[in-house]
């Protein structure tokens, strides 16, 4: 990969992945927002706006990064994708963190569906704090991920630590991976 | 940020596992143990949802 291409592949993979934390920032708002609020308009609009968010710009936002950009400039850079600790404990990151946003689209296109509906009720709660707990879960992880990315934690896995050996070759540069 | 990447101390054995590694695997082995648990009792992620017209 050419100097110029991986600089251009950082940048795109900077703005998703901050773009996603900023995102789940706003998600946790106006979760709290639905959560607390007792205006019931204010509510409504709560929960209409996070399906929305979520559609598009949350499941966007995750699946990029973690299928194009991240391999891209693990892949197309000397740091590899599975040669260093951090560098997978990002990609777990970011793995279960898509897959838990997957698996509450279905509670939140329900909770958009009867707050638009003007169903919502005391017997939703659980589900509403649910959606508080998750997106604070959310942001942590995406906060994790975003110090392993500038720290760089030491540590070769025995993979790594192989074909360093095998290629015989220089070690990458500090900023060639985020 | 860190500097270059180091290098192993010999060529005979892999480095050791960082601290932090085994930390973060710990934490999410708590983690899967926790969700396998929700699961069991019931209590799955979005728990019942009534089906949508």
């Amino acid at each position: 990969m050419t100097s110029s291409i991986r600089k251009f592949v950082r940048t795109a993979h900077i703005t998703f992945t901050v773009g996603w934390l900023g995102a789940v920032v706003g998600f946790l708002a106006l979760a709290i927002t639905g959560l607390t609020s007792q205006d019931a308009p204010t509510v409504r609009a709560a929960y209409i706006a996070m399906e929305l968010i979520t559609r598009f710009v949350l499941v966007p936002l995750s699946f990029i990064p973690l299928l194009l950009t991240g391999p891209l400039l693990s892949l197309g850079t000397p740091w590899g994708l599975f040669r260093h600790y951090w560098i997978l404990a990002k990609l777990v990151i970011n793995l279960l963190s898509t897959l838990i946003l997957l698996l509450h689209l279905q509670p939140i296109g329900y909770l958009a569906y009867i707050a638009a509906d003007g169903t919502l009720s005391s017997t939703d709660i659980r589900l509403q704090v649910q959606m508080v707990v998750a997106a604070s879960a959310a942001l942590l992880a995406l906060l994790l991920a975003t110090g392993l990315a500038v720290y760089k934690p030491r540590g070769m896995t025995p993979y790594g630590w192989r074909k360093q050996y095998e290629e015989h070759s220089a070690p990458p540069s500090a900023d060639a991976s985020t | 940020m860190s500097s270059q990447t180091p290098m192993p101390p010999d060529r005979t054995t892999p480095p050791r596992m960082p601290r932090w590694v085994k930390v973060f695997g710990i934490i999410l082995f708590l983690l899967a143990i926790v969700v396998i648990a929700m699961h069991l009792t019931g209590n799955n992620l979005g728990g019942h949802i009534p089906h949508m017209p």
